[in-house]
């Protein structure tokens, strides 16, 4: 933990205006931390910023939430201000900062088997209904591929449950040609998610207990996912922001819970994205109180018992 | 606050009462197994949220036994092994097994206390964490329903509004014609 003491700052070398920027008011006693406020100024210059960087869009009213995710970061760079802070940042060439402030400002949040209704709807109609599809159209012998992609993978249980659901349904040995992808633009995210390991606290959430000790085995205080499914996803951080087209085509898309961050322009554009990188006879999965009316008219909207899932015109 | 309901398992009745005693003072709900089979029968029953356990006990299962059925019977149940001196590998190897603490023998009673005090402070935040979360959950199900519904609907909507227009559009029949076949539609 950095103690911050006022007035170390003046080797921080910024050409851009230092007279109109607030400076930190001086701690009462040295040594005891408070908290750096961020001035209005500052929360326009931020929200650019971070809009720039990940297409996620913060209003002005959410100000709260650059300050407390954020603050950590000011201090143990030792900045006195936002405005400081954001010129380091931009001047940092190793880009480290940028990749901590993306850390900080994503919502990882996510949970095994979320929402469940997606799980039962891969296993019991998309699943068996793409490969039936997909058998007519391969070649007698070769492998039917499928290509799934977690377009907003976080920490990778979206991925892992619906490797899960595979290995169940498929068995060990199959003749079909796997791809699972997860991806996201945080890299502490991916991080975690290659390595497969999680806390008491995320394995709590949505993972039955028959599955964890099937799938899963304790290392420290955590638990890590078996080698059989952990091959079977590969995992690498891409902004969605980006054009696609390194990606190559899916057969099923997951975008879950990511384009709620962003503005309605935005949203558009992935979408629109999403349909191009999906096979014409590709599923995709959004959020369970995500809507494409008004999005993307390209998709239509299929109910198979309790769940929705959307496939092109 | 709840109290913590706690399981002490050893095979010596000394230990098991000075223990009993002292948790009881502060008001934990004790119970107690003479023996790790004891222990094992007793933790298929019920829930405990902390489990006290002897790591070396003679009759077939050790502390690295409960340890491992109370994992598998409930994760949310917190073991603290209670080690000879000297034993700090299988301590070791316990914990790696998922063992939350341990501790040395003699007890330090002052330290066992202030570590249950630690749990008992943890379980509370937990509840309150997975309060919201249920309440999240409940909010989040039912604005899907919701929001679900609506989809369905729009997409039926536009649908038939194309149908209509394209009826509407028709060139080989009459407007009165087209009209009202859109109608019907
Ligand atoms: C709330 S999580 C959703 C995880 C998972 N899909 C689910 O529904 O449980 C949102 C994720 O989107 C990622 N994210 C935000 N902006 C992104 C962008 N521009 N490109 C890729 N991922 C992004 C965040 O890092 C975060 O991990």
């Amino acid at each position: 933990m950095s103690l911050m003491t006022p007035g170390n700052f003046s080797s921080v070398t910024t050409k851009e205006p230092a007279a109109s920027v607030p400076k930190a008011v001086p701690k009462p006693f040295p040594g005891i931390r408070n908290a750096v406020k961020i001035t209005p100024a500052e929360v326009q210059l931020f929200s650019k910023y971070i809009y720039g960087l990940c297409g996620i869009n913060i209003e002005a009213s959410k100000a709260y939430l650059l300050e407390t995710r954020l603050g950590k970061l000011l201090e143990s760079e030792r900045c006195d201000s936002f405005t400081t802070f954001y010129y380091k940042a931009k001047g940092d060439t190793t880009k480290l900062l940028e990749k901590q402030i993306i850390d900080a400002i994503t919502t990882n949040e996510t949970l095994f088997f979320r929402d469940a209704t997606p799980f039962d709807l891969l296993r019991h109609k998309i699943v068996p209904e793409m490969i039936d599809h997909r058998a007519t159209t391969v070649p007698n012998g070769s492998p039917v591929p499928l290509r799934i992609w977690s377009a907003a993978c976080s920490t990778g249980q979206e991925i892992y449950s619906i490797a899960m659901v595979l290995r169940e349904l498929l068995g060990p040995n199959h003749n079909y040609s796997i791809k699972l992808l997860g991806t996201d633009i945080s890299d502490a995210a991916i991080k975690q998610a290659s390595y497969g390991a999680y806390n008491k606290f995320e394995i709590e959430r949505g993972l039955p207990q028959e599955k964890l000790h099937r799938y899963f085995s304790p290392l420290g205080e955590m638990w890590k996912i078996s080698d059989e499914i952990r091959a079977m996803a590969t995992f690498r951080k891409f902004n969605l922001m980006e054009s696609f087209s390194s990606l190559g085509k899916f057969d099923i898309i997951f975008c879950r819970n990511v384009a709620i961050y962003f503005l309605l322009e935005d949203r558009i554009k992935v979408f629109n994205k999403i349909a191009d990188s999906l096979e014409m006879d590709g599923f995709l999965i959004i959020g369970s109180t995500e809507s494409l009316t008004g999005v993307c008219p390209r998709f239509i909207p299929k109910r198979h018992l309790k769940s929705i899932f959307y496939q092109l015109k | 606050m709840q109290s913590l309901k706690i399981l002490v398992v050893d095979d010596d009745p000394v230990t098991r009462s000075l223990l009993t005693k002292r948790l009881a003072k502060d008001d934990y709900q004790v119970e107690t197994a003479a023996s790790g089979v004891d222990a094992v029968r007793m933790i298929s029953h019920s829930f405990y949220d902390v489990i006290l356990t002897d790591l070396m006990m003679p009759g077939g299962v050790d502390g690295i036994g409960v340890l491992e059925t109370a994992k598998e019977n409930n994760l949310k149940t917190e073991v603290i092994l209670i080690t000879a001196h000297g034993t700090i590998d299988n301590a070791i190897v316990a914990m790696k097994k998922g063992a939350n603490d341990y501790l040395q023998k003699p007890i330090n009673m002052d330290e066992l206390i202030l570590r249950l005090a630690k749990i008992q402070n943890l379980k509370h935040l937990m509840k309150n964490a997975s309060d919201l979360r249920i309440a999240m959950e409940a909010t989040e199900q039912a604005s899907s329903e919701t929001i679900q519904n609506l989809e369905m609907t729009v997409a039926d909507l536009q649908q038939r509004m194309t149908a209509i227009r394209s009826t509407l559009e028709r060139g080989d029949l009459p407007a009165d014609e087209r009209i009202a076949l859109a109608l019907k539609n």
